[in-house]
């Protein structure tokens, strides 16, 4: 079967986002109040599984070995069934 | 917790016990571990250090600061150092990088100094992961040079095994300074402000200097693995102006910046050095973080962040231009009489330690010199290996290697024009920069061969010394400082402590010869992983005034029926430790350059200049006289080409032969004898070849073998059989 | 002439660009980002670097700063030149000053190197300058990809806003001479009196340097060159 999956990736919490800071910056002085941003990445996959289980465990492989680099990042798996 | 827990020795631990005249609380033993860590104190490698030369007429500063300080000429200084990066890029190689970049940036800016170039020297390994790490640091010292705005000018990488699982990232940054603009961490005054600039304070990074680059990597430092530091060259951009335009008032009373182990050892040396103590107010310091501990602010290494000092009265005149640069800061302490680090938050006092004992008493390691010299008077034999035939695809195997190739894959990725000082950028084995409103400009070199000293490291720190000293005297400009970046494994082995002692022993004997002061560096040691260690590694720096930036000593030849000669500085054409011996035999040992000789050959270089109409002068370097020719002639308009003849009973050693002092000449005929003549007695100058008018490589070697120019193009472009 | 220079939080091409205008004879002014008025200015640049960090997009962050509002007024009043450089250039098209985006390089990577370029075609204003004309200069830039919505490029040519294509030596282009994937190997492009290009001329202002096209471009540029 065909499943759409989604990877969010995000900085870990303590980690520094220098690009969320500017961005809330500039949002600031545009006049929005902005208490924090942060910038994530999404990664939109499509590929073919057994089941739900198998296409929910290649994406976190997929994840782990390379969409998420884990000494600073950490990873969401959105699975959307077919 | 205990000593262990930071990385102390007992005997370290009872020295403390009887300085202080009590148990240190855990936020002091805390203070203590980083400080007295091999990355912060040198411990191991002071001593040997000491044999370095420090004295020249150039200089304004030696080691002990930020960063070395010498003259160019009566307007203008150069402040310049290398430093590693090793193991927080082989954690994260994008990151490890980019704040190794912006370290050695902060060093230079807080001399006063506005940076105008970066250099790096890269060790990667062979193994499958090395090409995702050198892929990694190259990105990342991109991103914060490019962004930052400071070119990547020269530099130099080489692969080995042994840099696997410790990939080396050696990083020089050089800067320029108004002779009265210089500033150091001497001048904190009591009753000044410790101002904090920059980025706000995370639990970044703890204890990776004392931890992760002073003890060996292995499974157990898996758990130890801190919250990796991001280099942010937008803040490291602001903060650099915002210093320097703070500098410029010169109401600033010192500056330092925060690097390792943070504002510990940032507060802790610039007490130390101005002989005064200092009350932090840990309440003060901006946090990114909820609820951080005095443990985790003290020794936070989050980046792009600089401690000013300065006096209440000239603090009005300074803060509306860190306002204007929009760079977070505050007031977080005050300099006082009394020697006294005392830390405090809220009121309550945390720690309270003499910046004496934390900073100036941690034991070092005695040096060896009995071991200098027994390594001075052991010289290793040398290979006997002696191919008999030249095989043209050797040749281009050894063009077409990873130590020979073209480097244009990794340095198009850094900007190296910006500033629009360039005059030679990283296609030549030097850069050469002009200098705003001075006739005179720099010379930068940065090398170091690892496998020179893999076999014999006295000899690997020879080579190292000689080869920049020598590339500069090709140019004839006067060496004005050297700095030395130092790779090594754990010292505590006594292979590696002897290896340590051979090699600086080695820079120490060869800067003595060449009368060429080293002004600071860096030692990076523990570069070793479940027991493996790297090869003893110098990179060495050079900085030097050169004469007529605008119109550089050419490196290859310009028209038909030029001569090409080539110096030898004589001995024996041995192929020890060349990249052709690494390709077809076993890596030997270095053959020793012979540095009296060798500097003979500098100083005809150097008047080379003056003496003789035009001419172009060429290092021989990796890959030897073959891999030079094809450089030279690549260089050259496509119309043009060489020939060049060996001694057939001979002709491998002599075109790969790397023994150093080795450089081709490229000269009108008419001039060649004046050259003969200036080299002296007992160097010999050999006329080889001559270039031709038909853009190929044609080597004689009793018979004629010729080499298309497209066929080595592609070959050193894109490496052998690509 | 009074050439202003804008300096956006993270501009690093700002003191290179002010030396360059200063050594064709110009007087240059240094404005900062948070200017409200460009009153006095004749000629206005917008430099390259880094601005914000090129965090988000390039350009994204400056395009909204508060100097960028009289920019986009003066403009709409047809009275005052504008050139971007690199990051200008993606500043410009990010406010909508100029047509189309700049994207990340086809390599993905970062790129510095020389490139030789054709002029198109000649931008409004321009002198000394004729289709056909090769520079040498160098490009420095992550994202330097020209790109515009499908159907866009056709009436771009038409109107004459592609004025800057990389080439060979020879001013012939094609793929092997497109250094970054830009669509149709633009190098820049105008829009009345606002130009934008990737390549630094700045950089190339004495042949010692690599190149002294620049220094040909911009007296172009600023309507004193001459054949």
């Amino acid at each position: 079967m065909t499943y759409d999956v989604v990877v969010n990736v995000s900085l870990k919490e303590a980690v520094l986002d220098p690009a969320g800071q500017q961005v809330a910056r500039v949002l600031h002085n545009m006049g929005y109040a902005m208490e924090d941003v942060r910038i994530g990445k999404q990664i939109k996959l499509r590929f073919q599984a057994a089941d739900l289980t198998e296409a929910k465990e290649n994406a976190r492989q997929m994840a782990e070995k390379l969409l998420a680099n884990p000494v600073l990042e950490t990873y969401e798996i959105l699975v959307t069934e077919p | 917790m205990n000593f262990r827990d930071v990385g102390l020795t007992q005997e370290e631990f009872e020295i403390i016990q009887s300085q202080l005249g009590r148990n240190p609380n855990d936020l002091e033993l805390g203070l203590f571990g980083v400080l007295w860590s091999e990355h912060c104190s040198y411990k191991s490698s002071k001593s040997l250090l000491s044999w370095l030369p420090h004295e020249g007429r150039a200089v304004v500063q030696g080691p002990g600061e930020n960063a070395g300080v010498v003259a160019l000429n009566d307007r203008l200084h150069v402040a310049f150092k290398v430093e590693s990066h090793n193991h927080p890029s082989y954690v994260e190689p994008v990151q490890g990088a980019a704040t190794g970049v912006g370290g050695i940036l902060r060093d230079i800016i807080a001399m006063g100094a506005r940076p105008v170039a970066l250099a790096d020297s890269l060790r990667f390994g062979t193994d499958n992961s090395a090409a995702i790490i050198q892929n990694g640091v190259v990105e990342g010292i991109g991103r914060y040079g490019n962004a930052i705005g400071i070119p990547t000018v020269t530099g130099e990488v080489a692969y080995s095994s042994v840099y696997d699982k410790n990939p080396l990232v050696n990083v020089m940054a050089v800067g320029l300074l108004p002779l009265d603009r210089g500033v150091n961490a001497q001048g904190a005054r009591p009753g000044s402000y410790l101002v904090l600039l920059g980025q706000p304070t995370g639990r970044d990074g703890i204890h990776g200097a004392s931890l992760l680059a002073s003890q060996d990597f292995g499974d157990a430092t898996e758990h130890m693995r801190p919250t990796v530091q991001v280099g942010d060259p937008f803040m490291g951009k602001m903060l650099m102006e915002a210093t320097l335009a703070a500098i410029a008032t010169h109401k600033l009373d010192a500056v330092q910046d925060l690097g390792a182990a943070g504002l510990t050892s940032s507060v802790a040396e610039l007490c130390y050095r101005s002989g005064v103590g200092a009350t932090i107010r840990l309440e003060e310091v901006p946090c990114r973080e909820q609820g951080m501990t005095p443990y985790e602010i003290m020794l936070s290494e989050t980046q792009e962040r600089m401690l000013l000092v300065v006096s209440p009265d000239n603090w009005p005149g300074i803060e509306p231009i860190v306002q204007h640069w929009e760079v977070p800061y505050s007031v977080i302490g005050e300099i006082m009489d009394e020697p006294h680090l005392v830390i405090t938050m809220r009121g309550d006092i945390h720690a309270m330690v003499p910046p004496e004992i934390l900073a100036g008493s941690c034991p070092s390691r005695p040096a060896r010199s009995e071991w200098a010299n027994e390594i001075r008077q052991n010289v290793p034999h040398l290979t006997s290996f002696r191919p008999l035939t030249f095989d043209p695809e050797q040749a281009l195997a050894v063009l077409g290697s990873v130590d020979c190739r073209s480097r244009h894959r990794i340095f198009e990725r850094y900007d190296s024009m910006i500033l629009a000082n360039t005059v030679w950028g990283p296609l030549h084995d030097l850069a050469i920069l002009r200098t705003k409103g001075s006739k005179e400009g720099l010379a930068i070199a940065l090398s170091g061969p690892g496998r020179y000293a893999a076999r014999d490291p006295y000899s690997g720190g020879l080579a190292a010394v000689s080869r920049v000293v020598g590339l500069l005297a090709a140019q004839g400009a006067d060496v004005l400082g050297l700095t030395d970046g130092i790779n090594a494994g754990n010292p505590d082995k006594e292979r590696v402590f002897r290896e340590l002692t051979g090699l600086i022993a080695g820079v120490a004997d060869a800067c003595n010869i060449f009368a060429v002061p080293v002004t600071g560096g860096n030692v990076s040691l523990h570069n070793e992983t479940e027991g493996d260690s790297i090869w003893p590694t110098v990179v060495i720096g050079a900085v030097g005034r050169h004469h007529h930036p605008l119109e550089p000593v050419p490196d290859s030849p310009w028209q038909e029926g030029m001569d090409i000669v080539r110096i030898y500085p004589g001995g024996d054409w041995s192929l020890g430790a060349s990249v052709f011996e690494l390709l077809f035999s076993q890596l030997s040992a270095y053959p020793r350059p012979d540095l009296e000789r060798i500097r003979r050959v500098y100083q005809a270089l150097d008047e080379a200049w003056n003496k003789i109409p035009s001419y172009g002068v060429r290092m021989i370097g990796a890959g030897g006289l073959f891999v030079a020719a094809t450089k030279a002639l690549l260089a050259m308009p496509a119309s043009l080409g060489m020939e060049i003849s060996v001694s057939p009973d001979d002709a491998v050693r002599q075109l790969f032969s790397e023994v150093s002092g080795q450089f081709l000449i490229f000269c009108d005929p008419q001039a060649t004898p004046r050259l003969m003549e200036l080299l002296g007695p007992g160097i010999a100058g050999e006329i080889i070849g001559s270039v031709t008018p038909d853009s190929n490589l044609v080597i004689r070697a009793g018979r004629a073998h010729r080499f298309e120019r497209t066929k080595l193009d592609r070959t050193f472009r894109f490496g052998y059989g690509g | 002439m009074k050439v202003g220079v804008i300096i956006f939080p993270g501009s690093n091409c700002d003191r290179d660009t002010i030396e360059a205008v200063e050594r064709l004879g110009m007087e240059a002014i240094p404005l900062w980002y948070t200017r409200k008025s460009l009153t006095g200015i004749d000629r206005l640049i917008l430099p390259g670097g880094f601005s914000y960090g090129d965090y988000l997009r390039s350009g994204a962050l400056a395009a909204q700063a508060p100097i960028m509002e009289a920019v986009e007024q003066a403009v709409s009043r047809q009275e005052l030149p504008v050139l971007g450089i690199c990051n200008g250039f993606q500043i410009l098209c990010e406010r909508g000053l100029l047509p189309g985006a700049l994207r990340p390089n086809s390599s993905g990577e970062f790129r510095c190197t020389w490139e030789y370029m054709r002029i198109t075609s000649v931008p409004r204003g321009f002198a000394g300058l004729k289709e056909g004309d090769v520079l040498r200069l160098p490009i420095a830039h992550h994202e330097g990809a020209y790109a515009v919505q499908p159907g866009q490029l056709q009436s771009l040519f038409e109107n004459h806003q592609i004025f800057l294509q990389y080439s060979d030596e020879t001013g012939s282009v094609h793929a092997l001479t497109n250094p970054n994937g830009a669509v149709a190997n633009v190098a820049g492009i105008s829009q009345g009196l606002v130009v934008g290009l990737m390549p630094h001329p700045e950089r190339a202002m004495a042949s010692y340097l690599g190149s002294s096209d620049g220094q040909r471009f911009l007296k172009a540029w600023l309507g004193e060159g001459s054949q």
